[in-house]
């Protein structure tokens, strides 16, 4: 290929990628060769003024047109910070946050910060964030352009959520000094069996689990574990695909529909835990930048208690911080765990795990050495910057250094709830599952739990309401839970409401129930209740794995009509916690600051 | 005019939750303003729920409330923070700041404004007063305001029930219809009626949604050219054009959802001259006092026509790509605007030697890509219409449009890296097609008059396949400029093609 038609591809924005494979090369051949003709882009900055005047802050961004590049130059030791691109489900905020304290941190101990991303929403590409501002494509070959022509020292991989991570190998391979946890540490943490492995040497137990090339060794794998089991493709992101299955038909749909399976990209199936309780912990260590093993610290951030059962995907579940209902000695086994897997992972920076608590046994879910969802959450409830104390042990300074020794446990309760766009994408069923369709979340604090949990239903949008009707239609594994519920409820002077079932089961428990039809059998039914707002709460929670139309049609029609609903029996647990706790106090409302200093 | 000194402390309401049509650009513009207000002397109070955001963090402002952003909830903190100031024996008021956050931070302020709160503390409003908030986002009030002032809008009428509804169609005369509910965000509710059954079922959850029950009942202005400006004003009535924007796909898909570029490409620059002039006419009539507005145009292609179809007084989505597309930041002189500054007060970070009243001059071209996820909601209808579904957006600059289109289809996290021939198979519903693959001039043809999440690469199929460009057009309105723009791309992928059997 000649100088000028690969000038020419480059001017009118083909990537190497796209180059290599029209003209049958490597991505690394066009690159190669690009390097052999000098062409490499040149920088140009964003200035306002079409380059009338000097511009003094260095916001840049990539051409081919063979301009002048304006990249100044500069001797301080350079921190490159990757981004995460644009916002989608599963990659929002929380990691532009992240990328946004490294950049801050890492100015304040005297680095040059670069920043890379392509997402206009976010503070981490304001051009005063960083030192540098790239807007670029964040891909092989754009950042490594950008890492080559300011020389620098390292990259941060690990705050920009999948995006950056899913770079950190190649990257290394070309010369690229990813700092932190190391990307090979971070493969362990992400390929099943090496993971495996390591719980097996820590002695740490997981769910019972198996791999499939095709639907019948599923079936077989699903025989042996039992079901309901866990079944996901095994390269996924942000829970892509994943399904609890309880049936050996639901199990064949799900191989021929869901995904493709074949030898080099098995499907994973985990047996599942039937209401066990998920725990999420974010922890800090600084034990991959010590020489010797044994050394460094680790420090946990908080154990997040999740108020959905285990099987919701973790950015879409209800936290708590601290935990509520964990006993001391299962919380120390958490921490013992989380301890052990940081040191075995020589993690530098910030680590993820995922529990799941089955009576007193803990079962570790997924280790994520890098940094989660829930850090800024959990920044906020203990009043420390988790981020920021990672991007500088990153960067080689110790949390003893730092001063960061000892785990928060917060006096005050924080609790996270998450927010849905059910409400534009009409006829799709709300019910929580495996996989992540939350855009957002909001954070409730309060002295108390209820009311901490009746805040963040405030922010989320559906209030609590205080007093009015309660509809309950709930599956007949629920019915003995929610007599419970029902009769705080009426206690509280609420009318309840059911439909044929579930308002039988809650008679016999002796409780007064106005009955409706159930949609099919006449009218008015719950729908037109909800319609006309004749009910301020619904409790419904799924009858079967493969949810009736009628339930979805309650679902659904609770959304537009902004009632608050409860799908399940936690969920309405919480409700009735918060409730309870505002009746009898109201809110107050106070300062981050009052909070921590 | 310099900083007024009767102000102690400014109340800043947040946008909450990350939601569709309201994403992290509004911690960007929040985060911007603590700086810039705190920067300028002021006590600064922040009030919002997501604890995600950068602005939330405690050393942004001077108080930070992580709570509900409720009327209830931000009365409470109101009393609270007078008594607090009272404490600190503060000299000068409390003043609310609700241009920065979002339809939420505006509608909460509006209720408190509604519901007496703001007079019964004398919290006084900044950066927009209530009137013109008003005048801005009522539909009807806003088109009547066009008219008087001589701007041309879309033929359309108000309702509050079905009935009303029903009538306002009837008086229109021809479907489609649009159907636009009042003071909701990113249009929800709203939609495009194609008959009317579908306008009836449209009307209803549009009453439902819309907070005062309201819907705006619009002509259809499917397939004209979309464009929009951002403006800024200040109270010596000195305006300026920051941004602006021309969107690739035509009337009919949300500008959320749309793939947009900056500057503006296909006008003249009389017609340019012409859309600036109507955008400082629409500021002033509005009474944007001090800070930032966005306005939508939309031009038919066939005659030029020119009509406004709405304006946001306040910090919105496109103000944050506009800043990030030009280097002004709109939201942190949108701060300083509103305790006093005039433009010409208020230095370019960027160039040190100019002032905010130079309106930005960019030398490449900015273009926005949204990303979907349609893949999270299989039951749902993935076509595009008024109603945003994009959950983000990639930008990218470049110094033309093919090169900033290929780098933010590659910017996209969807697996490809540019428009086509990165070897990438397309799925389109159970079937694979391989990257090169010629596909079904049937399947082109509804992918490319139905707008969708991957309509831009059914152009360079469409392309492949032997459409021409003005078939093209004819199925998609989207302007033949860009059109031929991406056959540009598509011819040299081609000839890189043939370079391989050399």
């Amino acid at each position: 290929m000649n100088p000028e038609l690969l000038a020419k591809a480059k001017s009118l924005g083909f990537s190497d990628q796209q180059i290599a494979c029209l003209t049958g090369r490597k991505e690394e051949e066009v690159r190669a060769l690009r390097k052999q003709y000098g062409l490499a882009p040149s920088y140009r900055l964003v200035d306002t003024c079409a380059a009338e005047f000097e511009a003094y802050t260095p916001y840049y961004y990539s051409s081919y047109d063979r301009g002048d590049d304006e990249v100044r130059s500069s001797d301080k030791r350079k921190v490159m910070i990757l981004g995460g691109g644009p916002n989608r489900i599963g990659q929002g905020i929380e990691f532009d946050y992240c990328c946004v304290h490294a950049a801050f941190a890492l100015k304040e101990d005297g680095f040059e910060t670069l920043m890379v991303n392509s997402n206009p929403e976010t503070v981490s590409t304001d051009y005063d964030t960083s030192d540098r501002l790239y807007f670029e494509p964040l891909t092989l070959e754009d950042v490594l352009n950008i890492y080559e022509r300011e020389k620098c020292w390292g990259a941060i991989a690990q705050f920009g959520g999948q995006t950056p991570l899913n770079l950190a190998l190649g990257l290394q391979k070309n010369g690229v000094n990813i700092i932190g946890t190391s990307p090979q540490d971070i493969e362990i943490a992400e390929d099943r069996k090496l993971f495996a492995a390591m719980l097996r040497k820590l002695a740490i137990p997981q769910p019972p689990n198996g791999i499939a090339t095709s639907e019948a060794e599923a079936l077989a794998v699903a025989k042996e574990l039992g079901y309901p089991v866990l079944v996901r493709p095994s390269f996924v992101l942000g829970g892509r695909a994943m399904q609890i299955v309880y049936s050996d038909s639901d199990l064949q749909r799900y191989m021929r529909f869901a995904v493709e399976a074949s030898p080099e990209r098995p499907v994973l199936v985990d047996q599942f835990l039937e209401d066990a309780t998920e725990v999420d912990v974010d922890c800090i260590a600084d034990v991959g930048g010590c020489s010797r093993p044994g050394q460094g610290q680790i420090v946990i951030g908080a154990l997040l208690e999740h108020i959905e059962f285990a099987g919701v995907h973790s950015g879409d579940a209800a936290m708590v911080l601290p935990p509520h209902t964990l006993s001391p000695k299962v919380v120390q086994v958490i921490r013992d765990y989380t301890h052990a897997m940081a040191r075995e992972l020589n993690v530098l920076g910030l680590m993820n795990v995922q529990y799941a608590v089955k009576g007193e046994t803990v079962y570790v879910l997924e280790v994520n050495p890098r940094a989660s969802r829930t850090v800024p959450f959990v920044s906020k409830a203990i009043g420390i910057p988790l981020a920021k104390l990672a991007a500088k042990v990153m960067a080689g300074r110790s949390l003893a250094e730092l001063g960061f020794t000892k785990e928060v446990w917060p006096k005050n309760w924080a609790v996270k709830e998450s927010v849905f766009p059910f409400n534009r994408f009409h006829g799709q069923d709300i019910l929580l599952s495996p996989e992540m369709r939350s855009t957002g979340e909001v954070m409730g604090l309060d002295a108390e739990l209820g009311i901490a949990y009746a805040k963040s239903q405030m922010a989320a949008g559906g209030p609590l309401p205080l007093s009015g009707r309660v509809f309950m239609s709930v599956s007949d594994a629920h019915k003995e839970d929610l007599v419970e519920i029902a009769r705080q409820f009426a206690q509280l002077g609420f009318e309840l409401i059911a439909t044929s079932g579930t308002a039988a089961a809650l008679e016999n428990a002796g409780l007064k129930v106005e009955r409706v039809f159930k949609l099919s059998a006449g009218r008015p039914n719950s729908l037109d209740l909800l319609k006309n707002r004749e009910i301020q709460l619904v409790i419904n929670t799924p009858t079967g794995q493969t949810p009736r139309a009628d339930e979805v049609k309650i679902r659904t029609t609770a959304v537009y009509t902004n009632t608050p609903i409860m799908t399940t029996i936690s969920g309405a647990k919480a409700a009735l916690l918060g409730i309870t706790a505002l009746r009898n106090s109201g809110y107050g409302v106070k300062t981050l600051q009052e909070y921590h200093y | 005019m310099p900083k007024r000194t009767d102000i102690h402390s400014v109340l800043i309401i947040g946008a909450g939750p990350i939601i569709i049509g309201q994403a992290c650009e509004f911690d960007y513009s929040g985060t911007q303003a603590c700086k810039a207000l705190k920067e300028e002397g002021y006590r600064v109070v922040l009030v919002n729920s997501n604890p995600a955001t950068i602005m939330t963090d405690p050393e942004f402002a001077d108080r930070t409330y992580i709570e509900p952003i409720t009327p209830e909830c931000l009365e409470k903190v109101i009393v609270r923070e007078l008594e607090e100031m009272k404490r600190l024996d503060a000299k000068g008021k409390l003043v609310l700041l609700p241009t920065l956050g979002g339809q939420t931070a505006l509608n909460t302020a509006m209720a408190l404004f509604r519901g007496g709160a703001l007079e019964r503390h004398g919290v006084e409003m900044i950066g927009a007063n209530a009137r013109a908030i008003e005048r801005g986002e009522d539909r009807q009030v806003f088109k009547d305001l066009m008219m008087s002032i001589g701007l041309d809008v879309p033929v359309s009428g108000t309702a509050h029930s079905l009935e009303e509804c029903r009538a306002v169609a009837e008086k229109i005369g021809r479907f489609p219809l649009i159907i636009r509910p009042a003071f909701t965000l990113g249009g929800t509710g709203g939609g495009i009626a194609y008959n009317r059954d579908e306008f009836d079922e449209i009307a209803k959850r549009g009453l439902e949604l819309s907070p005062v029950s309201e819907v705006l009942i619009e002509e259809s202005l499917l397939g004209w050219k979309e464009f929009e400006m951002e403006v800024m004003r200040d109270r010596m009535d000195n305006c300026v054009i920051i941004c602006s924007i021309e969107n690739f796909d035509p009337m009919g898909v949300h500008t959320g959802d749309s793939i947009t570029v900056a500057p503006i490409q296909t006008l003249t620059d009389k017609e340019y001259q012409i859309m600036r002039d109507a955008s400082f006419a629409v500021i002033r009539a509005v009474g944007v006092e001090t800070g930032g507005s966005n306005i939508q145009f939309a031009v038919n292609p066939d005659n030029g026509r020119m009509v406004i179809i709405e304006m946001n007084p306040r910090v919105s989505r496109s103000s944050a790509l506009a800043s990030k597309a030009t280097g002004f930041p709109i939201a942190k002189i949108a701060a300083k605007l509103a305790v006093g500054y005039c433009l010409d007060e208020i230095p370019n970070d960027i160039t040190r030697e100019t002032p905010a009243s130079f309106e930005p001059t960019i030398d490449y071209v900015v273009t926005k890509v949204p990303r979907f996820a349609f893949e999270k909601f299989p039951q749902a209808d993935p076509t595009l219409n008024t109603q945003m579904k994009s959950v983000g957006e990639a930008m990218a600059i470049g110094r033309t449009f093919k090169e900033s289109l290929q780098k933010a289809l590659r910017s996209l996290e969807t697996g490809r890296f540019g428009l086509g021939g990165d070897g990438r198979p397309w799925r389109i519903g159970d079937k694979v097609y391989a990257d090169r693959d010629i596909l079904p001039r049937d399947i082109i043809s509804r992918k490319l008059s139905v707008p969708n999440a991957e309509r831009v690469f059914f152009i360079r199929h469409a392309l492949r396949a032997g459409f021409t460009v003005e078939e093209i057009f004819q199925l998609t309105k989207i302007d033949r400029w860009f059109l031929a723009q991406i056959k540009e791309i598509v011819d040299f992928e081609e000839v890189l093609a043939r370079s391989r059997a050399s």
